[in-house]
């Protein structure tokens, strides 16, 4: 082999070596986030309140990352911990956890609670939204697949039904806000409260193989330009 | 005796105290500065110069003074106001300072801002002692111009400012008269803006820093008596310990370390949480090489007040039967020393060391209690742009494993006498975030 040759390799080893260096090092960083959302973002068993990381979209994990540091989103305990953390460090944190495996499989937490009649309902908004109020379907924005899309719609699979509910409501107060235009705002005021238990239950229950991707950038084109996505109808 | 005579007998005999009540007013009304503070000077027509080595300059003054960090909502449009400060007569909400005429300083002249900057009283009244006057009365008449250029310069917002919400008779602006004839003492003269480093270390300290309305000992009402001189204390409303600034606190800082602390939030001696991680973030990573050297030799040299011991925020409490049996040295080795080493001495720019920490060897606990609860992430900055973090351990510990493993460090490493119980500690829980 020429010296050329080695020199390459010898720099790719180590480009290597310093990149896979510093991922494990943004494990020993990140203790903190381990605490309730795991290691690896996978969750923390037996607390199904905090949300899974991994294999969310990694801009979807920065706005929430942002809107916990500025305000738009109320979480005492996520706010004393990011409110010092610039753009930088907040978007190589939730790259970190959106290049971890996905958990698509959800505790199913509240099978007993949907009756056919209540399934129905949910399967319906789900699938085709409710034209007559102007709701979406979820699948319109969230994937056929109900897996996300990259880089800024999360999963609605792999989410236990109390934290979906929990959500809408913080929707509905504006305890969470999303960049304007603040599309689940719009959405989660339309529905009624029944139906979001519903569709939350529904959801937790939806069978799912583990690891399913969110779909690829620019697969398919949400209907509504909310305020984080590439499309956005930006407002000052 | 006629009613009439009665009446003056009773004058004539109470004259000397009207006239002794009069002439202490009349001392102590001088003493903070006589009637010159409330002369507003509505008809200023000083122009300032507003090119852009005069703005840049005031940014970076703004930066120093932190200005926006206290006139900014969470999220919020900068120098905008709305912030609300909680303090023990209510809430008070900080004054828009952008150029918008009817809610901002739009119409203000240099003269009134320099005024307002200086003697804390502008066309709205006596202002509160949150706004820290008494401080920025210290800067040179450059840098008041240099900073209402840089305010004239960014965008008008029409935010209006939220009415305060205090108690009488604080909500009432003229008792502020009587508060400023007991407790304020305008300085006789603005310090030059700059001789030597230490000369300038102060000026910044003293002057635009502000760092005594966290780091000295506050007195009666809120006050700053001239014996607390960063002599270190609680800061009100937000629960947290500040340490003293002087020689013996800052022994184990070089100039350099303590440079360090300042602009990257960390340091082999000690990383910067709670307040003061914003105060970094904020401010002091903006910082030039020069003033951040300037402030720590400055601060380093302040005298060791003989002050009185802060007073601590707990009553003690009686210890519960069970505490005996929880050993503190036991939940440090499995909770704390994998990062913070098994003596307390930390590990190389990761993990801060205890041994001699701020949390460690306060007199009041309520730092190392906070960290522990809640956990914390330094700063961002130049010099640390990946920090590590403290995980929360509120849901990992029981209260009283926290009494007694933040006891077993105090006492350890800390020379204190630390009581805690599990009781303390719960009556520390929950998170101030405005």
């Amino acid at each position: 082999m020429s010296n050329r040759l080695h020199r390459i390799l010898a720099i790719a080893f180590l480009l290597y070596a310093a990149g896979a260096a510093a991922e494990d090092d943004l494990e020993d960083r990140l203790a903190a986030c381990a605490v309730c959302h795991g290691k690896h973002g996978e969750g923390a068993t037996g607390s199904e309140y905090y949300p899974h990381l991994a294999g969310k979209p990694a801009g979807y994990l920065l706005e929430q990352l942002q809107g916990f540091r500025d305000g738009r989103r109320i979480n005492a305990q996520m706010t004393w911990l990011v409110q010092f953390v610039d753009d930088a460090y907040l978007r190589e944190i939730a790259q970190y956890y959106a290049a971890e495996p996905p958990r698509t499989r959800a505790a199913d937490t509240g099978a007993s609670d949907l009756t056919e009649a209540r399934r129905a309902i949910a399967e319906k908004l789900v699938e085709h939204g409710d034209p007559e109020r102007e709701v979406p379907a979820c699948s319109e924005c969230h994937g056929k697949a109900l897996t996300g899309l990259e880089p800024g719609v999360p999963a609605l699979v792999g989410l236990p039904a109390e934290y979906i509910i929990a959500q809408f409501g913080n929707w509905r107060e504006g305890i969470r806000r999303g960049a304007a235009p603040d599309c689940m705002h719009d959405v989660a005021n339309k529905i009624a409260p029944e139906d979001i238990r519903a569709i939350a239950t529904w959801l937790s229950q939806r069978p799912n193989a583990d690891a399913e991707r969110p779909a690829a950038a620019g697969s398919f084109v949400p209907p509504k330009a909310c305020g984080s996505l590439p499309h956005a109808e930006r407002r000052p | 005796m006629s009613a009439r005579r009665r009446f003056g007998m009773l004058a004539l005999a109470l004259l000397p105290f009207v006239l002794a009540v009069v002439a202490v007013g009349g001392v102590m009304f001088l003493r903070q500065g006589g009637f010159a503070p409330y002369r507003i000077p509505h008809d200023g027509s000083r122009v300032v110069a507003g090119g852009a080595a005069t703005i840049a300059r005031g940014e970076y003054l703004a930066h120093i003074g932190n200005c926006a960090a206290c006139h900014t909502t969470r999220g919020g449009v900068p120098f905008a106001g709305g912030r609300a400060f909680t303090t023990g007569y209510g809430t008070i909400y900080s004054t828009n300072l952008t150029p918008d005429v009817q809610h901002g300083l739009g119409d203000w002249s240099a003269e009134e801002f320099a005024h307002t900057m200086r003697n804390g009283v502008s066309r709205h009244g006596v202002l509160y002692p949150v706004f820290p006057y008494a401080h920025f009365a210290l800067l040179s008449d450059a840098d008041l111009d240099a900073l209402y250029a840089y305010l004239r310069s960014v965008p008008a917002s029409a935010v209006a400012t939220l009415p305060n919400r205090l108690e009488f008779p604080a909500s009432w602006r003229p008792a502020l008269i009587a508060w400023r004839m007991l407790y304020y003492r305008p300085i006789e003269s603005p310090s030059p803006a700059s001789t030597t480093p230490v000369d300038r270390g102060r000026y910044l300290v003293d002057g635009l820093g502000h760092c005594a309305m966290c780091h000295s000992t506050r007195g009666k009402r809120g006050s700053l008596p001239p014996e607390g001189y960063l002599a270190g204390g609680i800061i009100p409303g937000i629960g947290w310990y500040a340490p003293p600034l002087d020689s013996r606190q800052l022994q184990r800082y070089s100039v350099e370390q303590l440079a360090d602390y300042l602009r990257s939030g960390t340091s082999a001696i000690g990383t910067a949480y709670g307040p003061m991680a914003e105060v970094v973030y904020s401010s002091l990573r903006g910082i030039s090489d020069e003033d951040a050297n300037a402030i720590a030799m400055y601060i380093k040299q302040v005298p060791v007040h003989p002050t009185r011991v802060p007073p601590a925020i707990l009553a003690p409490n009686a210890a519960p039967a069970q505490a005996a049996s929880i050993n503190g040295a036991d939940v440090y080795e499995h909770s704390c020393a994998d990062c913070h080493g098994a003596d307390g001495e930390g590990k190389d720019g990761k993990y801060p060391p205890l041994r001699d920490a701020v949390a460690i060897t306060a007199p009041d606990p309520i730092n190392a209690v906070r960290m522990i609860l809640y956990g914390g992430m330094p700063p961002t900055t130049a010099g640390n742009p990946r920090p590590h973090t403290m995980p929360p351990f509120v849901q990992q510990l029981t209260a009283a494993e926290i009494a007694a493993v933040v006891n077993y460090m105090r006492q350890t490493w800390g020379a204190q006498d630390a009581q805690l119980t599990g009781v303390d500690i719960e009556a520390m829980h929950g998170i101030v975030i405005d």
